[in-house]
């Protein structure tokens, strides 16, 4: 009747026929090789809900890097060049522009204020972007520009939370917990979906990555920049990796008894994750671990300090992790809220972040990892061309922005949609955030329609009952 | 077919049907297996799931037949004439078009099309042909028909049911073939009562005593001490609070805090006082509109105030106000009906009968409340809290006493001349007491309170959910397909009827969600498994005919929860053991047919509380604001300013059971939340129960379980007597209460023999294991810091073996 519980029983039914054929084995073994256990158990727990899963139908990409520019970059001073808006610098917007237009904050009626920097064209394609972004222009030929993003919220946390999840909702899942849903993760001792953080906290919080309603082992795993990467990762004080062991040996030994005694897979499947925890308990310190990055790659990234968190050592480590094979990892970086202080913030910011999000698509490509990556740059809407307070400040806006994707499936060195001569409206290929959350399942092998989950008798998915392929940005 | 989940492929449909097949093979209410296909068994999932989302009650997407579209959810749609055919010709299979349509293999006119999913299979084709040719019949759907009391069945083992439940349970065993697993021994059977009712685990002392009561009553009594156990109502409140998405902070990007733990004590005492369901929720949705309404009623309003509001800057408040009614009317009828209503925001339901405008008359009645998502939570009422108000009691003494003396200051400081300058050190003094009374305000809980005569709001349908595009004018009222409010003519439906709607015995879903969802708690898993969804895309109960008569005693017994659970926490069903045989397991791996006693993991809280308790260091102190405990410095208070610090509880505050905790929704209790508690931003009917690494992490270095960890070693050293294997034992009954067999006892003995022998030569590791956070140990402890450390060491492997975690 509804699919899910079929699975769940299914999977419930096998496991305990296949564990009851082969009980008679015992796991005595545990006690004296217990780094044999996670094996040896392996086929008695039900399976991992993250166990790896074929998509709908053959897949462009199977993992995704998203760097999240959170706060709302200015799509006026890094990637749609505007020569009208330059011109018309100080004068009053047109006023058909804003027919039915809701600002956040700004009276819609305020002056234009131009671009406050020069743009140039990059690559063979000769994309126009801004005098900012130099690194990100010396990947032009692997990117494709979207100008015409399109958003409904007008503020940070729900705008972002539309971008993560689809839904202005708190509570819905996000983009990252969907994607570990319906593919599983191949990362062995490291969780499947890493959140990294730089810059101040997000307005949307943990509900930019969080697991909504479906099960909280598909939500995002938050690595922090400093102390224990994972929280209680490391072993209580005065604890050693070799006493830890003996604890976990002793553990799996009674657990095991109580496996004979009760029959309950779920047992298995706890000595299973206590292994996985002692796993992790070495893997995410040594991912975090950049002593032995050479020092051309900390260069190229832009990190001076690898003992300091950021955004560009951020952007190295999400390569170590898709290296390790975790499947969803997320930056947050949220600095972009240029309400004023517009031309040193946008400066500052991108002196923060595009040299490192550039080597991040480079050494992906290096590595043959980007063919079947996909990198997501772009925040929860764009800026207005108005002005706001004084001469140097943009509003929130939500009718157009610019993002850009690059990796498996995506058209590279391609410019998709057009906005107005102010950058306000778009004026052509339209791509709302449903949009580009059904192309991106979509390269991940989904029919964003078909991917659901039942919760409180609805059938619910990442783009609601919306979005479209946006065909024109496929490879 | 719904699409369901990616997982979902064709294999699992012969396994689907085997299940459901081993769940129905007892007759569904009023049905017997002779006479061929049940509407309700067989009939209504295949239209539901494969043709009512294209001929079913939804206008907009309907499709074939006539002008007005094809239903094949209603007989008279079905049957109707479609220009000398039918659908459905009861009686002619041959005849009926829908056969021919399931069975063409022409793509162009078979159904469901080819790109809906699979054929319908041959099996099913069958049952709709036998359906048809039996006639036809169409019953309403089973949980919208008011439940009858059924008969109790007859069994032929007479000498295991101790009550009306176990015949119930009893009467389909034996048809499927099964006999009952024997009673759990005493201590399991302890453990689970003391663990299910109460969440806290019993002192060994109190379970050797229940062992040793020899009375035929015994499990009676001890089921009654815990029923008026201290710790009842704290543990029962808890899924309430789920229910009520109770939190201690507004929601969204702010997430400020919010004082609203008053309506959470409000719960645990009337849980303690076994309030009858109906009077909880008749005060819970309408206490202000009680006549002579009293404190306590209006404070019980507050669970529709657990609702979100929204402080960023440029956010409009009437937005956030829409987003909160609706939310409240869907967590009513999840709440109360376990009927799922989203859907009918935006457009009609397309499987239920609740139409778009009745899911806005449903809103209209909630829509007059004058709470408008406002920063300050307005409005609100004052409650009583001692230290508080003891405070603020001196406070004004002293203010008075000083005005007594010099009656000028009284009023504010003349703004046009300077006050006297002997009066300076007087005015300094009660403006430091005023600004004194300012920052200690009495305590507060926000409240629902109805706005009359010109402030009240008239609610339109908002057009696809969307608040701004709003349709036609709608008034208050209940869904057509239900039993009338109870009002008088001429009147409306306020949420005083609403109410009194939702426990009228009419009601047909209110007693069955409710006992339904106590049974899960208990068991594991509802009768009715979708415990959030009553409606027709839920599943089927398991038991219906136990379903109905537990839901009819609750009714007939006053809504008295208490009877209720005792009922069947004391029948022999719940007291097997849940060491359940391999073959019984295979049959029915989800125990769906209660042939052996529940295993079920712990609830997050439960866990905590049952560590702090075992280790002694649990407070026993209810209820008042909630607590800070310990947990990591996440970073995130920087980020948001003040307001958000975690300045960790000192004294007994550190250890407050985790009801007390501190909810944030942006940032919920590290260690509950890896346990699946839920953030509390939306109603949470059921919770997950996962079984990960990070898990792991948490009871096994989380300095809190640490800390438990340390206080259960000191007393199993000053408890457990002097050999260490008298230690061991003492450590490992405070958690799991049952006797271990000498294999266990080797094994922990071992680990401390080793752990000591470790310690003994790092002494600075041996000190902060065994002190490191809680502290040194008392003076009269026997034991040096090495012997502590590896006791240490064995009670954290204790608190993390499986067992723990599970009701047993």
């Amino acid at each position: 009747m509804i699919d899910r519980h079929i699975h769940e029983a299914r999977a419930r039914l096998l496991s305990r026929r296949w564990f009851f054929s082969d009980c008679g084995l015992g796991l005595a073994g545990i006690a004296a090789g217990a780094i044999a256990a996670r094996e040896s158990v392996a086929g008695l727990a039900p399976p991992s809900p993250l166990a790896v899963k074929p998509p709908h139908y053959a897949p462009k990409a199977k993992r995704v890097v998203y760097m999240f520019q959170a706060g709302a970059p200015s799509h006026l001073e890094l990637f749609d060049w505007k020569p009208e808006l330059a011109k018309n610098d100080g004068k009053l917007p047109p006023a058909d522009l804003l027919q039915g237009y809701r600002a956040a904050f700004i009276n819609p009626n305020s002056a234009l204020l131009g671009p406050k920097y020069t743009f140039q064209p990059y690559g063979k394609a000769g994309v126009e972007m801004s005098e900012l972004v130099p690194h990100i222009g010396g990947i032009a030929d692997d990117i494709c520009l979207i100008r015409s993003m399109q958003t409904d919220a007008v503020n940070h946390a729900p705008a972002q939370i539309l971008m993560n999840t689809g839904s202005q909702q708190f509570g819905r899942p996000s983009f990252g917990a969907w994607t570990l849903y319906g593919l599983g993760s191949e990362a062995e001792d490291l969780p499947g979906f890493v959140v990294l953080t730089s810059a101040k906290g997000t307005s949307g919080g943990a509900s930019n990555y969080g697991s909504g309603f479906l099960p909280t082992s598909y939500g995002g795993i938050p690595l922090r920049g400093s102390g224990d990467p994972v929280l209680y990762l490391s072993n209580p004080k005065g604890i050693d990796r070799e006493a830890q062991r003996a604890s976990l040996d002793t553990l799996n030994r009674l657990n095991d008894m109580a496996l004979g005694r009760f029959g309950d897979p779920e047992i298995a499947s706890r000595i299973q994750a206590y292994e996985l925890a002692y796993k992790l308990q070495e893997s995410a310190p040594e991912l975090m671990n950049l002593a032995n990055e050479p020092k051309e790659t900390l260069a190229r990234y832009g990190i001076t300090d690898p003992s300091q968190p950021g955004y560009a050592r951020n952007c190295l480590l999400a390569r170590r992790l898709l290296e390790r094979g975790v499947r969803f990892v997320q930056l947050f970086h949220e600095a972009w809220d240029q309400h004023g202080n517009l031309k040193a913030g946008v400066k500052q910011n991108c002196a923060d972040t595009q040299q490192a999000s550039a080597a991040l698509v480079s050494d992906l490509k290096e590595r043959g990892l980007l063919d079947d990556t996909i990198v997501i740059w772009g925040g929860e809407f764009g800026r207005t061309p108005m002005v706001q307070g004084g001469n140097d400040g943009r509003d929130h806006h939500n009718r157009a922005f610019s993002m850009w994707l690059a990796g498996g499936g995506i058209k590279a060195g391609h410019v998709h949609g057009k906005t107005d001569d102010f950058g306000f409206n778009v004026v052509e290929n339209p791509v709302h955030v449903h949009d580009l959350n059904a192309t991106l399942l979509h390269l991940l092998g989904f029919d964003h329609t078909k991917l659901t989950y039942r919760f409180q008798g609805r059938d619910y998915r990442l783009t609601d009952v919306h979005g479209h392929l946006v065909k024109g940005i496929l490879a | 077919m719904t699409h369901g989940t990616v997982n979902a492929r064709g294999s699992a449909w012969s396994v689907s049907a085997a299940i459901a097949a081993a769940l129905l093979a007892a007759p569904v209410a009023g049905q017997t297996p002779a006479e061929g296909p049940s509407f309700t068994r067989d009939i209504k999932s295949i239209l539901s799931n494969r043709c009512v989302r294209c001929h079913g009650p939804d206008p907009e997407g309907r499709a074939g037949g006539g002008d007005e579209g094809l239903r094949l959810d209603t007989f008279v749609g079905a049957t109707a004439d479609l220009g000398g055919h039918a659908a459905i010709v009861p009686g002619k299979p041959d005849e009926s078009a829908l056969i021919a349509r399931i069975t063409s293999t022409d793509p162009d006119v078979v159904m469901p099309p080819p790109d809906a999913g699979e054929r319908l299979s041959e099996k099913q084709g069958d049952l709709l042909k036998r359906w048809i040719a039996a006639g036809a019949t169409y019953e309403p759907h089973w949980a919208y028909v008011r439940p009858k009391r059924p008969l109790v069945p007859v069994v032929k083992d007479s000498a295991w049911p101790k009550n009306e439940i176990d015949r119930f349970i009893l009467a389909k065993l034996e048809a499927e073939g099964l006999t009952p697993q024997p009673e759990a021994d005493r201590t399991a059977l302890a453990r689970r009562l003391a663990l299910d009712l109460t969440g806290l685990p019993m002192a060994p002392e109190e379970i050797d005593t229940f062992v040793a009561d020899a009375s035929p009553d015994a499990v009676e009594k001890f089921v009654d001490r815990l029923l008026v156990h201290d710790g009842y109502g704290e543990h029962q409140a808890r899924q309430w609070l789920d229910l009520a998405r109770y939190a201690d902070s507004a929601g969204y990007a702010d997430d400020p805090p919010r004082t609203i733990w008053g309506w959470r004590d409000w719960v645990v005492r009337a849980f303690d006082a076994n309030m009858p369901f109906d009077e909880f929720t008749i005060k819970q949705i309408a206490g202000d509109l009680l006549p002579n309404a009293t404190l306590d009623d209006t404070i019980a309003t507050a669970f529709h105030r657990n609702t979100l509001t929204n402080n960023e800057g440029g956010t409009i408040d009437e937005e956030f106000r829409t987003v909160a009614v609706i939310d409240r009317v869907n967590t009513t009828m999840s709440t109360w009906m376990g009927s799922t209503m989203a859907c009918a925001q935006c457009h009609d339901h397309k499987y239920d009968p609740l139409s778009q405008k009745e899911y806005f008359q449903l809103y209209a009645i909630l829509n007059n409340t004058a709470d408008a998502d406002h920063k300050d939570e307005s409005p609100v009422v004052g409650i009583p809290w001692e230290p508080v108000d003891t405070r603020r009691g001196a406070i004004k003494r002293e203010i008075a006493e000083i005005e007594a003396g010099i009656p000028a200051l009284a009023k504010p400081a003349p703004a046009d001349r300077p006050e006297p300058p002997e009066f300076q050190p007087a005015r300094k003094l009660i403006d430091d007491l005023r600004g004194k009374l300012a920052a200690t305000p009495a305590m507060t809980v926000p409240v629902l309170a109805e706005l009359t005569g010109d402030k009240r709001r008239v609610t339109k349908i908002q057009l696809r959910g969307n608040w701004q595009n709003l349709g036609d004018e709608v008034t208050e009222g209940v869904p057509g397909a239900f039993h009338p409010a109870p009002v008088n003519a001429g009147q409306g439906v306020d949420r005083l009827a609403l109410a009194k709607w939702l426990v009228d015995p009419a009601n047909p879903l209110t007693a069955r969600v409710i006992v339904n969802r106590i049974w899960e708690r208990l068991f594991g898993i509802g009768m009715v498994s979708t415990s959030e969804e009553f409606g027709s895309q839920g599943e089927l109960p398991s038991h219906p005919e136990l379903l109905d008569w537990l839901a009819s005693e609750l009714v007939a017994r006053n809504w008295d929860l208490k009877a209720i659970q005792r009922l069947i926490v004391t029948s022999a069903a719940y007291r097997q053991t849940s060491k359940c045989p391999p073959e019984l397991v295979a049959r029915d791996p989800e125990n769906r047919l209660v042939a052996c006693g529940p295993r079920v993991r712990l609830p997050a809280e439960v866990i905590r509380d049952q560590a702090l308790a075992a280790s002694g260091l649990l407070s026993r102190k209810k209820g008042g604001p909630s607590v800070h405990p310990p947990q990591p410095d996440i970073g995130l208070s920087a980020a948001f300013g003040g307001g958000l610090d975690w300045t960790t509880s000192t004294g007994e505050d550190r250890y407050r059971r985790a009801v007390y905790t501190t909810w944030r929704r942006s940032n919920p209790y590290p260690s509950m939340a890896t346990f699946d508690a839920p953030s509390r931003e939306v109603c949470t009917i059921r919770r997950p129960r996962t079984n990960t690494p990070l898990q792991a992490l948490v009871t096994m270095n989380d300095p809190a379980y640490v800390e438990a960890a340390q206080a259960l070693a000191r007393r199993m050293i000053s408890e457990g007597g002097s050999t260490t294997a008298d230690r061991a034992l003492r450590g490992f009954r405070l958690v799991l209460a049952r006797q271990p067999v000498a294999a266990e006892i080797d094994r922990l003995v071992r680990l401390h023999d080793d752990a000591l022998a470790d310690f003994q030569e790092s002494p600075e590791d041996a000190r902060k294991m065994a002190t490191d956070p809680l502290g040194p140990p008392p003076v009269d402890l026997a034991a040096n810091l090495g012997d502590l450390a590896a006791w240490t060491v064995v009670a954290n492997v204790i608190l993390n073996l499986d067992e723990a975690f599970m009701c047993p």
